[in-house]
């Protein structure tokens, strides 16, 4: 399991400053930064594992949780704040009894809601990033069903 | 086309460039906007279709050109498609209209009616890209380039002139005229604090310390700005060359591109076109035979607002967690390494080359006293026409509201526009004759930031978007220092009981007065400058803070706990939409007899409205 | 050696000689001028000005600055109290004191606390008026085989983990941000005695943060009474 991480730290040459890096990588490859990986980069960096972990929790990008199926990104910049993300967070909730936060991965890792400050697409604001894909001007509504679309594609 | 070894040889790649170019000047180019914004509205399907279709026209595929670019800034009109040299403007348009577009208006010629703008002012339809009031009083000094290129060709900047500022600069001049002509020139940083770019780099290169570093800041974390990330996808070389002007006039011969982890197109982008810079000699050992090294390395960020703080972006390009450090020493004089370090944001380094090769007289030329140049500006939120814009420095909010961005959609009254991101502030009607530019914001209580204008209208409640921000800065303080991690919590605390209706009238007292500690006392520039949105509405929108305290009203109608909803009772048609849409079961009614809400059912989501097509739902 | 040259500053009309280069805040200790402060290290070579007490006033400057960070230059007239600098000092220590979980009778720092020392020098409550007591309810560390971290006492000062850092095997730091914003251990894998022999960190803690193992708690009185 552990060679992957080999193979990443090998690619970033086991260099210390590329721990940011190095963790970005490691979350692409598991979907989250699992601890064995962790304890490995912290060896093979010789950096304290406390170092490695201060990084992994400091940044938002970083999850040390398994990481639903499907991933609802919810903008919550300020074009999409005025423009109704709170509704928006509000129909996740109400659909999928997840928010942003603690709770914010379904039992059994259907789904996970996380919320970014901004994506840069103020324009389809409100905006969401369901599993990629961009979601313009969404509502309430709206994500009821994109919700509902992708339950229905997982049973297929 | 190999290697650039010298000015003339520059001269010549352009020159031959535009000779080949020339062969198909009559030819038609379909342009195609691939920017975030029309990405997200599908715009990656249009080019796909496009390629299908032009591969289906066989040999006559060869007499149309075809262009994918990055942003044009009319993000909202995406996905747009201009066909060149007609310069005639569709918008919306999806992969199923592509054969229409080619059969119709490519092979033959006809403008195409539906595809076409409609003027909300005068709803006429606008046939021609440059007739479009939301450009027309624009200077797209710095973004216009990116209508032009293609942001993985090289030979596209090439001929626009690309590289021809730095061979100047490597050839022509030495890094202290080069250091006097941005200093003449006023060229204040586009990043936030408006730093004058000439005295940084000047101090920088007299600092002592060997190596010195240049990095461009693409963490663009204010949220409702997206400029120096549709730059740096959409004209990569321009940021480049800026920063080997920079690099040379410093003493510095590595540089690093900052980027979010969010913005993996702006990180593509960059990389190829590093790569394309380093095969033509543009980057790398002996530039142009000057003796002057420069090598770029692009840093993801891991996702922190805080990283636009220059001491905590360079802890954390050094892989390291991004907290500032005590502001005693300059990042100038110790940053990256603990080495003399030149930071700049995207859109500071893009105005480099321009000033390099048209001089400092031509650019004082544009702006205002203080601040030169033009400025891009998101212009989004309740707004007709949303996008980026590029403004000469010193135009007023209103013409940049009314003109450019075409007043507010349905007929809503205008509130306030935001600008700065969460260092900024909430500007009311009676600023929006204020001449935008970096000290005038200032007097206004709010700041230029990376240049986010969100715009407000009569449904926005401006305690709800003090509480906003505050919600920002408390999950993004990095949580050094005591009064922003602490400050912005209570402040938060405090705004969040006023918006849930339990506040009082001493808590706006306490709040300026955390106000005013915190901006004295915090470590950094963005914990001190965090009370800024919570003092702007409560210096112009004092009244609404006040209709929350003593009435528990909301007059935007936002703030949940406030607010009622009910259906107009002569508005609704009875369709029944809202009864199957609500979560709670709480609309009743017949079929065609007006519908009501059950309030202690109600719990106030919202579904109501988002479906109602008689704008029937009422929130008080 | 190089002589290290010694300059003369008043600091509240009393002069004061310092080497160059000294903070304000240590050559005010020095000459017996107090200036409150939680996360100053001398030893640290670079500040890490994060709990925001050690403001002054220097005359010619617009705002207030700290102590700590500011180097002492010939003439300098500094002034450790004046209204603002008081503001600034007792909110910051009051939203200090707000979430710092108090449990004076049971602390290892009983009797010696720096934080009911600087609540007397500011004359102000250790119990804070206008803030509600954050409530975390954090776990406590409790992997390292020597400590016991408690990070609903600790105030983040950072003294502990430039300490280990300096002193110990430098495997303890900051982890998650802003108010969720800890120490951590985790853990880690301990490779010398460094960290039983220094014992550092707890010596350091000005807050009661850092527990030793064999440290035992005071009988615990009727709680129910203190509540």
């Amino acid at each position: 399991m552990l060679e992957k991480v080999d193979r990443i730290l090998t690619s970033h040459g086991n260099d210390k400053a590329s721990l940011i890096g190095i963790l970005q990588d490691i979350q692409a490859e598991y979907n989250y930064l699992p601890p064995k990986p962790l304890e490995r980069v912290a060896e093979k960096v010789d950096a304290p594992l406390s170092q490695v972990l201060g990084i992994a929790t400091f940044f938002q990008s970083f999850s040390l949780k398994p990481r639903g199926e499907h991933i609802i990104t919810v903008c919550t910049g300020t074009a999409c704040h005025v423009k109704g993300a709170p509704r928006v967070l509000g129909a996740i909730e109400r659909e999928l009894g997840i928010k942003p936060g603690d709770d914010d991965t379904t039992e059994g890792l259907g789904f996970t809601v996380e919320a970014v400050n901004c994506l840069g697409s103020c324009a389809l604001a409100p905006l969401v990033v369901v599993d990629g894909k961009y979601q313009g001007h969404v509502t309430g509504k709206k994500m009821q069903s994109l919700i509902n679309k992708t339950q229905k594609s997982k049973k297929k | 086309m190999g290697m650039i070894n010298n000015p003339e040889e520059l001269g010549k790649v352009q020159k031959a460039i535009l000779k080949e170019r020339k062969k198909d000047s009559g030819k038609t180019q379909i342009v195609v906007c691939g920017g975030t914004g029309c990405r997200g509205a599908g715009a990656e399907e249009v080019v796909n279709a496009f390629g299908e279709e032009l591969k289906k026209l066989n040999g006559k595929a060869a007499e149309v050109l075809f262009k994918e670019t990055c942003c044009h800034g009319f993000c909202d009109q995406g996905p747009i498609v201009v066909i060149d040299p007609e310069n005639i403007f569709y918008q919306h348009v999806t992969p199923k209209d592509v054969p229409k577009i080619i059969k119709e208006t490519v092979l033959e010629g006809k403008v195409i009616n539906k595809f076409l703008y409609t003027d909300p002012q005068t709803d006429k339809k606008v046939v021609h890209e440059k007739e479009i009031p939301f450009y027309k009083k624009q200077n797209r000094l710095i973004f216009g380039n990116n209508r032009y290129i293609d942001p993985t060709s090289i030979e596209d900047y090439l001929a626009l002139g690309g590289y021809q500022a730095m061979a100047k600069a490597l050839t022509k001049m030495t890094p202290e005229t080069i250091i006097e002509e941005i200093k003449k020139a006023g060229l204040r940083g586009r990043g936030g604090g408006g730093f004058d770019a000439g005295v940084k780099w000047e101090t920088c290169r007299h600092a002592e310390g060997e190596p010195k570093y240049v990095i461009c800041n693409a963490d663009e974390g204010d949220p409702g700005a997206y400029m120096d990330r549709s730059l740096l996808e959409g004209n990569p070389h321009s940021v480049l060359e800026g920063m080997v002007i920079g690099a040379y006039a410093i003493g510095s011969s590595e540089g690093y591109i900052y980027v979010r982890n969010e913005y993996p197109l702006a990180v593509k982008n960059a990389t190829i076109a590093i790569a394309q810079a380093e095969e033509k000699g543009l980057l790398g050992e002996n530039i142009f035979g000057s003796g002057f090294d420069f090598s770029v390395k692009i840093s993801r960020g891991g996702g922190a607002f805080v990283c636009g703080e220059s001491s905590a972006l360079m802890t954390s390009l050094e892989g390291r967690v991004g907290r500032p450090r005590a502001k005693y020493i300059h990042t100038v004089e110790k940053g990256l390494w603990g080495k003399p370090s030149t930071l700049n944001n995207v859109e500071t380094w893009s105005n480099v080359p321009p000033i390099i090769e048209k001089g400092a007289d031509w650019y004082r030329t544009i702006g205002t006293e203080g601040s030169k140049g033009t400025k891009i500006f998101s212009l989004v939120g309740k707004i007709n026409n949303t996008g980026l814009i590029e403004v000469p420095m010193g135009m007023t909010l209103r013409e940049i509201v009314y003109d450019i961005g075409g007043g507010i959609p349905d007929g809503k009254k205008f509130k306030a526009v935001q600008t700065g991101g969460p260092s900024g502030g909430c500007l009311p009607e009676s600023e929006l004759d204020r001449p935008v530019d970096f000290d005038e914001l200032i007097k206004a209580g709010s700041m230029m930031g990376s240049g986010g204008m969100i715009v407000m209208d009569e449904d926005s409640c401006m305690v709800d978007v003090a509480r906003y921000f505050l919600k920002f800065l408390v999950e993004e303080s990095c949580g050094k220092c005591v009064p922003c991690r602490e400050g912005v919590l209570r402040m938060l605390e405090i705004v969040t009981d006023i918006c849930e209706g339990n506040g009082k009238e001493e808590d706006i007292a306490l709040l300026e007065e955390l106000s005013e500690t915190i901006q004295d006392s915090a470590l950094c520039a963005l914990g001190s400058t965090a009370p800024n949105p919570v003092l702007t509405t409560l210096k112009y929108f004092r009244d609404e803070y006040l209709a929350h305290i003593n009435d528990k009203k909301c007059p935007g109608g936002v703030c949940t706990a406030l607010i009622e909803f009910s259906i107009d009772q002569e508005t609704c048609n009875g369709c029944g939409a809202c009864i199957k849409a609500c979560p709670s079961d709480a609309i009743t009614g017949e079929t065609k007899q007006p519908h009501s809400i059950d309030k202690s059912k109600c719990i106030k989501c919202g579904m109501c409205e988002d479906v109602c097509k008689q704008n029937a739902v009422i929130i008080t | 050696m190089e002589k290290v040259e010694e300059i003369t500053i008043k600091i509240d009309g009393i002069s004061v000689s310092a080497k160059k280069g000294e903070k304000i805040l240590w050559a005010a200790l020095d000459a017996g001028i107090n200036i409150p402060n939680l996360c100053a290290v001398r030893e640290a070579k670079i500040p890490f000005g994060s709990c925001r007490l050690c403001f002054v006033e220097i005359e010619g400057r617009t705002g207030p600055v700290t102590a700590c960070t500011e180097p002492v230059k010939e003439g300098m007239v500094v002034r450790t109290d004046s209204d603002r600098i008081s503001r600034l000092r007792r909110t910051a220590f009051e939203l200090i004191m707000a979430y710092h979980q108090m449990e004076c009778r049971n602390c290892i720092n009983r009797g010696k606390c720096e934080l009911l020392k600087i609540a007397r020098d500011l004359g102000i409550k250790l119990k804070s008026l206008r803030f509600r007591k954050r409530q975390k309810v954090l776990p406590l560390d409790e992997t390292n085989p020597f400590f016991i971290y408690d990070p609903n006492k600790c105030i983040l000062c950072g003294k502990c983990v430039w300490v280990c850092h300096e002193k110990g095997e430098g495997k303890i730091d900051f982890a998650f941000r802003g108010i969720d914003t800890i120490i951590t251990y985790k853990g880690d894998v301990l490779s010398e005695q460094k960290c039983a022999l220094s014992g550092e960190c707890i010596k350091i803690c000005p807050a009661g943060a850092m527990i030793p193992r064999n440290f035992s708690l005071i009988k615990k009185v009727d709680t129910k009474n203190e509540m």
